[in-house]
């Protein structure tokens, strides 16, 4: 027994000496999920039962369902990347910041027609965005790497998911996207010319919950990254098996899911206390996001970033 | 093991050592082993290529070995082998018992078009078998493995079974077969109910067998997208290959290089049914199931031993047994305390209850405690009858000062549990209805943070002292109220102390009367106090001073005061002023012998003074005279000028014929104008015929009374003593008496003598 553990079992005993507070049920944690390879750890912990009656996955098809079915009341939480929170945030809902899911580091891309060849190109160009989701933060950061205003492209507000079709009939000359529509324009002659990994640190997917769900029902959410811890272990202990089960579920090849992989950076426990501290990195990011997007006008007001993260839901380890 | 298996085991060895070492230093040739998970001749046809291929790329002779699990333990323990594929779990073992340098690489398996180098497990029954649908009913069917330390053939269905919680070490009957195509058989022939096999022999063996998968039905199928062959289980890296660590460095980079060479199009992989080979793969999820299994090598939980404890956990160990020592200080010195406590504890009871002194504990207004000497005080007889009442059940209903007990001791306790000490005198009833009078002390014994107050009770009897004080202070109001002068001295005499009435008497102002000798009589002076001391007591009038001059007359008394010893300390004096009773009686003795209006001698004086007289007379043998005088014509001025000049007349008469006597000679006034002398050493009757004369003319001579001239005369009898006969005064008296009779017969203003009519 590591000392680390005999700590948390003693500080563990402890707690369940004194009686942790009862809590009158509040029913299990609806937690909005959406296909991402960095929500997959969840997806594997349901699928080996490790998430406890206490948390509900509530599947989506995309981060607009769960952004909005927060905001109406319908979740209690959702996996969605820092920008998508703090635009709920500025709607005023608090949303508090439990786990970092995933980093980008390749995974978002900007496609563009093979003749743009360096960022400044992009000038006059029609470029496909999805301006509500983490495609517009990451067209303003490309536009602030390549020193360019934001009238000098001309935005196509699009849904990511339609990048694809609207490249194949050249209504546009370059996208900013991700997988698997990256592939596809890739698959269709486009070409890979600038990605999260050039601004590390900027794109993250996190797992949030309302203060509200927070306070009342905090030993769920404990649960749910718990859950979501194992099922990361797994992924990272048994890739042979997950990369199928990952497959599988994405419906593309397990070749693919390994180089999906490859574009996010999955942060274990230590690193998730890392980021999660008090004016740590997600905070500071969310931070800077926010200034950003309220000068682009992407939010109507300042959504505070105060208590924005907290790491104390963290479990101390997993088995 | 018995002897001769261990002496078999060890030649065996020996020979096998020696034969490797010879063959690898002669012509170079390696010796590769080949797990036979199937039967051996499968496994021998299958990679005799890859041998061949690398025999062939390398230069140096590669030779197939293909052993069973039990065989290439012993083999590689043998050394002689130099390198092995085998399943994970059989890697984990031999690498737990000795060192590996690890995997060259990991297997990447080929089924038809596609690959991969991941292993699962298969769990299967009978296709006709209704009752075994889903894993849940595995439970008490028989089960058909290859051997425990399979990974696709046992220990993959075991880990999934128990997630779905079923214990199958514990509850089934599981036969090793030690070939997956037995287990397969053997299920079909209906040997076992399930069978466990590693993914790709169904697939293989359907390849002879193509009706096999209508024969068998797949449990638990997991739909793996992308993955080729049929799986029940969660997927682990498949194959390692393994180099041992005596074949020199160059000649396993050869043959890794070799085999990374491969394609999966090439002919070598193509016939062994590979696609070729990985870098090495991550086995730590083959280790992390062996380690929840507890399969070998990791059934056995290593032993933690107590150095190993104290080693890894020091800083804890320390902590605990400083804080432990700390502890059992801790205990030792509370013990000790408590102890100390305790005893304290009993010798405060034993003060309080044995203390002579009545002592009660109080909590809530009631006594919860009380000791022996107030149950005695009290007269009870036992402390029941104390404990649980107030005080003022003890108590008359009003104390001396006229306050209700039960009032009065309500504002006392609640001081007292406030904290102050109250200390008062109060009067209790006894049992038997007596009063006495206590003090009573109350003081608060609790600490602060006790809620209920508790106060310590203590009664002193002081009922004598109370009586002592009463007789005092009555005699103090004797000493300081009477009217009598009181004063203490010392045994000289020397005033200590003196009250109020002394200081009035004496006019002495207090100054100047402590300190001082009191007053004396003139004639005895100090002397009185040797009379007090050896009689006891002095008493007597005497005249003194007061201090403005003033003469008073003193009633003294005098008391000795006799100390412990019997001697005299102090003296103790009363007197009283008796000068108005000494002019009272000065008055009415004047009164009873001398005549008011003439201030001369009464009839009774009169008689006390012949009484006297005669006696002087008889013892001087002289002679005296008794004289009556009667005045004539009184009563005419008295009728004519009234009383008062009557009297005016009288007292003028009286004092012309006083003048005619001597000093000696008595002159009375009998009453009314009736007159009495005796005249002492009367020489002869001349010269009393001469007194008697000149006292006729003395009368005779006028008088003015009231604006008047007035004249009167005396008839005068007179006798003589002494005579023949023996005469008393009043004889005497009445022979004078009878001669101025006849005097007043012979015409007034003359003298006769008397003279016995019998004679």
């Amino acid at each position: 027994m590591q000392r680390r553990e005999f700590l948390g079992l003693s500080i563990a005993a402890g707690l369940s000496a004194a009686g942790l507070p009862g809590c009158s049920d509040p029913g299990p944690l609806r937690f909005g999920i959406h296909p991402w390879i960095g929500y997959e750890p969840l997806y594997l912990a349901r699928d080996f039962n490790w998430l406890p009656d206490t948390v509900a996955l509530v599947p989506g098809t995309s981060a607009k369902d769960s952004m909005e079915a927060l905001i109406s009341g319908a979740l209690d939480g959702a996996a969605l990347t820092l920008d998508e929170t703090i635009r709920v945030r500025s709607s005023g809902l608090e949303l508090l910041v439990v786990a970092v899911a995933d980093v980008s580091a390749g995974a978002d891309v900007l496609m563009v027609k093979p003749s743009i060849t360096e960022l400044t190109a992009l000038k006059g160009q029609r470029i496909a965005v999805e301006l509500n989701g983490v495609s517009g933060v990451m067209l303003f950061k490309i536009l602030e790497v390549a020193g360019l205003g934001r009238s000098d492209v001309i935005k196509v507000d699009l849904p990511v998911s339609q990048h694809a079709q609207a490249w194949s009939r050249g209504e546009v000359d370059a996208s900013v996207c991700y997988e698997p529509t990256a592939s596809l324009i890739e698959n269709a002659g486009g070409v890979r010319l600038f990605d999260s990994s050039d601004i590390p640190e900027t794109i993250f997917d996190v797992l949030v919950v309302t203060r509200k769900a927070a306070e009342s029902n905090s030993r769920a959410v404990r649960d749910l990254l718990t859950g979501h811890f194992t099922g990361l272990q797994h992924l990272v202990r048994s890739m042979h098996d997950s990369m199928y089960r990952i497959a599988t579920r994405q419906g593309i090849s397990p070749d693919e899911v390994r180089m999906a992989l490859a574009s996010v950076m999955l942060p274990d426990l230590a690193a998730n206390q890392r980021y999660l501290r008090a004016a740590g990195p997600i905070e500071t990011m969310a931070g800077s996001l926010s200034r950003l997007m309220l000068a682009e006008g992407m939010i109507d007001q300042n959504p505070g970033i105060q208590r924005m993260s907290d790491p104390s839901f963290l479990p101390a380890r997993v088995s | 093991m018995n002897i001769r298996r261990f002496v078999a085991c060890l030649c065996f060895l020996f020979a096998t050592e020696f034969v490797a070492m010879a063959s690898a230093s002669a012509d170079e040739t390696l010796t590769m082993g080949v797990f036979a998970y199937r039967p051996d001749s499968v496994l021998q046809e299958r990679y005799q290529p890859l041998t061949d291929y690398l025999s062939r790329e390398t230069g140096i002779s590669v030779r197939l070995e293909v052993l069973n699990q039990e065989n290439m333990s012993r083999a590689i323990a043998a050394n002689r082998l130099d390198f092995f594929l085998t399943n994970p779990s059989h890697f984990l073992l031999i690498r737990s018992e000795r060192s590996l340098t690890g995997v060259l690489a990991t297997l990447v398996r080929r089924s038809g078009q596609s690959s991969t180098g991941s292993l699962g497990g298969v769990i299967f029954t009978r296709a006709e078998r209704d009752d075994i649908e889903q894993l849940a009913d595995i439970r008490d069917k028989t089960i058909a493995s290859p051997g425990v330390h399979f990974l696709g053939g046992y220990q993959t269905q075991v880990l999934e079974l128990m997630d779905a919680g079923i214990d199958i070490r514990r509850v089934n009957l599981i036969r090793f077969m030690g070939t997956h195509d037995r287990v397969v058989r053997s299920v079909l022939s209906g040997y076992a109910d399930v069978g466990f096999i590693r993914t790709s022999i169904l697939e293989q063996m359907a390849q002879e067998d193509p009706d096999l998968f209508t024969k068998v039905k797949v449990l638990n199928r997991q739909r793996l997208a992308g993955f080729p062959y049929v799986v029940s289980t969660r997927l682990y890296p498949e194959w390692p290959l393994v180099a041992l660590p005596h074949v020199n460095e160059r000649a396993v980079r050869r043959i890794a290089s070799a085999l990374f060479a491969i394609e999966p199009e090439d002919e070598v992989a193509l016939s062994v049914g590979i696609s070729g080979f990985s870098p090495p793969a991550d086995y730590q999820s083959v280790e992390y199931l062996a380690r929840t299994l507890r399969v070998t090598p990791y059934d056995q939980v290593p032993q933690l031993t107590w150095v190993d404890a104290l080693h890894q956990y020091r800083l804890w160990v320390f902590t605990i047994l400083v804080l432990l020592m700390l502890l059992v200080a801790l205990s030792l010195w509370l013990g000790k305390s408590k102890r100390q406590l305790a005893a304290e504890q009993r010798r405060l009871r034993q003060l309080i209850r044995g203390w002579p002194q009545a002592a009660l504990l109080i909590r809530g207004g009631l006594f919860i405690d009380t000791n022996r000497a107030s149950v005695d005080l009290l007269r009870y007889t036992s402390s029941e009858s104390l404990v649980g009442k107030d005080l003022a059940v003890f108590s008359p209903e009003f104390q001396p000062d006229g306050q209700i007990s039960r009032q009065k001791m309500a504002p006392m306790l609640a001081r007292v549990s406030a904290g102050q000490v109250e200390q008062c005198e109060w009067v209790l009833n006894r049992s038997d209805g007596t009063e006495i009078w206590v003090e009573l002390t109350m003081a608060p014994v609790h600490t602060e943070d006790e809620p209920e107050a508790l106060i310590l009770c203590s009664l002193y009897e002081i009922t004598l002292r109370k009586h002592a004080e009463q007789r005092q202070r009555l005699a103090a109001s004797v000493f300081e109220y009477a009217r009598e002068a009181i004063f203490i001295t010392d045994n000289h005499g020397i005033v200590i102390d003196a009250n109020d009435a002394y200081l009035a008497i004496t006019g002495r102002p207090r100054n100047r009367a402590i300190g001082r000798l009191p007053p004396l009589p003139v004639e005895e002076g100090s002397g009185i106090f040797a009379s007090a001391r050896s009689q006891g007591f002095w008493s007597g009038e005497f005249s003194s001073r007061r201090n403005d001059g003033e003469p008073i007359t003193l009633s003294v008394t005098l008391s000795s005061v006799r100390g412990d010893h019997g001697e005299v300390s102090h003296f103790v004096g009363i007197f009283s002023d008796i000068s108005r009773l000494k002019e009272q009686e000065r008055k009415l003795r004047i009164m009873a012998h001398y005549d008011a209006l003439t201030g001369m001698p009464n009839r009774v004086l009169f008689a006390d003074r012949l009484q006297q007289g005669m006696a002087l007379t008889r013892r001087q043998s002289g002679k005296l005279a008794v004289v009556y005088i009667d005045l004539d014509e009184f009563k005419p001025v008295n009728d004519a000028f009234g009383h008062e000049a009557g009297d005016q007349l009288l007292v003028e008469v009286a004092a012309r014929m006083r003048s005619e006597l001597r000093q000696e000679d008595t002159l009375a006034r009998l009453g009314g104008d009736e007159f009495a002398a005796i005249v002492m050493n009367v020489q002869d009757d001349a010269s009393l015929e001469t007194l008697l004369v000149r006292l006729l003319a003395r009368v005779a001579e006028p008088v003015w009374v009231a604006d008047h001239s007035v004249e009167v005369s005396a008839s005068i009898g007179y006798t003589l003593f002494p005579q023949a006969e023996d005469l008393d005064g009043d004889q005497l008296l009445r022979q004078a008496d009878q001669a101025m009779y006849q005097a007043k017969h012979r015409g007034r203003n003359r003298y006769v003598r008397f003279s016995d009519p019998s004679s």
